[in-house]
């Protein structure tokens, strides 16, 4: 593809700032798709509060107990371990369907394919919203206090969002041309949810399995989580994530620089 | 001024159904060293072939051909979904395109919703639509319909509200698959005045239909689409054609 055949073509570049800067676009077609979801539901988004908020409360006493642990100290730690493995999750099994979920919109016109991937984030970000408001009365309950370390939090959303959208395109186009990667993601990350300390204390982990905290969902939730629970993720965390997001980039720039407007031919 | 030109255009379709896509068969061909290739070797459709087309302003062209001959593809790729595999096309000017009414329509918003996401998609911004969205209303002639979920639409209604949304936008070249006819005689009235007046706007017309009528009616010239092919035809000899076989 890389004959030029056409004045409509576009540098990779250009073509992907096309579609990002035009944020009205993405985030209006991903709030349409959050509230038609909902539509015809008398509680509308706010489903998304209510179910979670039954799955925290229903595993917390639970799980303590499993694992002999506190409750004040373990319920903060599974509280943003389930909404954020949800964020994860979502952001990357959706970003398989992010092209062919907007099939209808490809086949109409010339369309940047940045914008559908930032659709689908958008999308998951206002659903993770109305998770992550659980989390206040978890910490007042709990007793949590929040040092100015807990501003780390933002740089560390920003880079989740940056690899959200790197992998986005990645898996997007991967999964739209090989449509059996969209089930081995899913299960993939079905076995991630185990490896990743969710659930569990990654201080109750055995020397010998150190490993699995190298896993990037691992290191993005110490990132995410630790600074929220008045703490400070480990040095550990942020280079593995400076590594992994750096591999998601390269990796997401060459597939979307060769393959971007080949996608709707697969569709 | 809005041109576009086509040279020895080809547009060519992988076709990974029926299990060809599956990165099970692509591994296997690569680690085998393509001894099982056959398994994988994908079907292309030579869906366009040797395109060539020049048009300018006023322009409008009338497409022919049967079922299949490659109508869509060729109205798909002046829109810029398709980026030709070989050859060379050159586009001056906006498009609007009218290739299919119900894409890009979210079934269970309501009419006024869908005209706001159809709007910022044909690249306007929040204010232009909220600007042009009575006027839309108003011609699409859907009174208090415009309120309500577009899944409660009839076809006819929806093409009604697809075709006032995309041609309020002022284009300079009009891209249209057949789908006129869907609308009652006063809107096909309608929608005829409409679309005669964003090609006098030295615009340019792409009409592809089965009505011979049709074209000698709105186009100043025709192609026939074969197998992927461009073949040059008459307006006269179209309509003569009909015409015999209106025959009894």
């Amino acid at each position: 593809m890389s004959q030029i055949h056409s004045n409509l073509h576009r540098s990779p570049w250009a073509d992907w700032w096309e579609g990002t800067r035009r944020t009205d676009i993405w985030w209006t077609l991903a709030w349409f798709d959050v509230v038609l979801r909902y539509r015809r539901s008398m509680l509308g988004p706010l489903w998304l509060t209510l179910s979670m908020g039954a799955m925290i409360g229903g595993m917390g006493p639970l799980y303590s107990s499993l694992f002999g642990t506190e409750l004040s100290k373990f319920f903060p730690h599974l509280a943003l371990g389930i909404i954020f493995w949800g964020f994860f999750s979502s952001v990357v099994t959706e970003s398989c369907n992010a092209f062919v979920g907007s099939s209808n919109y490809l086949k109409q016109g010339y369309f940047p394919i940045s914008l559908f991937v930032w659709r689908s984030i958008a999308r998951n970000l206002i659903q993770f919203a109305h998770q992550i408001v659980l989390y206040i009365p978890v910490a007042l309950w709990a007793g949590i206090s929040l040092s100015w370390s807990a501003m780390l939090v933002i740089p560390a959303m920003a880079i989740a969002i940056v690899n959200a959208h790197a992998l986005g395109l990645l898996l997007g186009l991967i999964c739209t041309r090989f449509r059996d990667v969209t089930q081995i993601v899913n299960s993939v990350m079905q076995m991630l949810m185990f490896l990743t300390p969710v659930f569990w204390l990654p201080e109750s982990l055995p020397d010998r399995a150190q490993y699995i905290l190298w896993n990037p969902f691992a290191q993005m939730l110490d990132l995410l989580r630790t600074p929220l629970m008045g703490g400070v993720a480990t040095v550990h965390s942020w280079l593995g994530i400076i590594g992994w997001t750096a591999l998601a980039l390269i990796g997401s720039a060459i597939l979307f620089s060769r393959y971007r407007r080949r996608v709707v031919y697969w569709l | 001024m809005a041109s576009i030109s086509l040279k020895n255009v080809a547009v060519n379709f992988p076709i990974y159904g029926a299990g060809a896509a599956s990165l099970k068969k692509t591994l296997a061909a690569s680690v085998t060293g393509g001894r099982f290739g056959k398994e994988t070797g994908v079907t292309v459709v030579q869906a366009l072939s040797d395109i060539n087309l020049e048009l300018k302003s006023g322009d409008r062209l009338g497409l022919i051909g049967h079922n299949g001959a490659g109508k869509s593809t060729l109205l798909r790729t002046l829109a810029g979904v398709y980026e030709p595999s070989a050859g060379e096309f050159k586009r001056e000017g906006t498009v609007s395109s009218l290739i299919d009414p119900s894409l890009g329509i979210e079934p269970d918003a309501t009419g006024i919703e869908n005209i706001m996401l159809r709007g910022l998609v044909m690249g306007l911004s929040k204010k232009e639509i909220d600007a042009r969205i009575p006027e839309i209303c108003e011609f699409s002639g859907l009174g208090q319909y415009v309120n309500m979920p577009v899944r409660t639409y009839s076809t006819g209604m929806m093409m009604r509200l697809a075709f006032s949304i995309s041609t309020s936008v002022e284009a300079d070249i009009l891209l249209m698959d057949e789908w006129l006819s869907v609308g009652d005689a006063d809107f096909t009235e309608k929608a005829e005045k409409r679309m005669r007046e964003v090609v006098s706007k030295s615009g340019i017309l792409v009409l592809a239909s089965h009505s011979p009528a049709l074209i000698a009616k709105e186009c100043n010239m025709v192609v026939k689409l074969s197998h992927g092919r461009l073949e040059a035809a008459e307006i006269s000899q179209i309509v003569d054609a009909t015409e015999l076989d209106d025959r009894p």
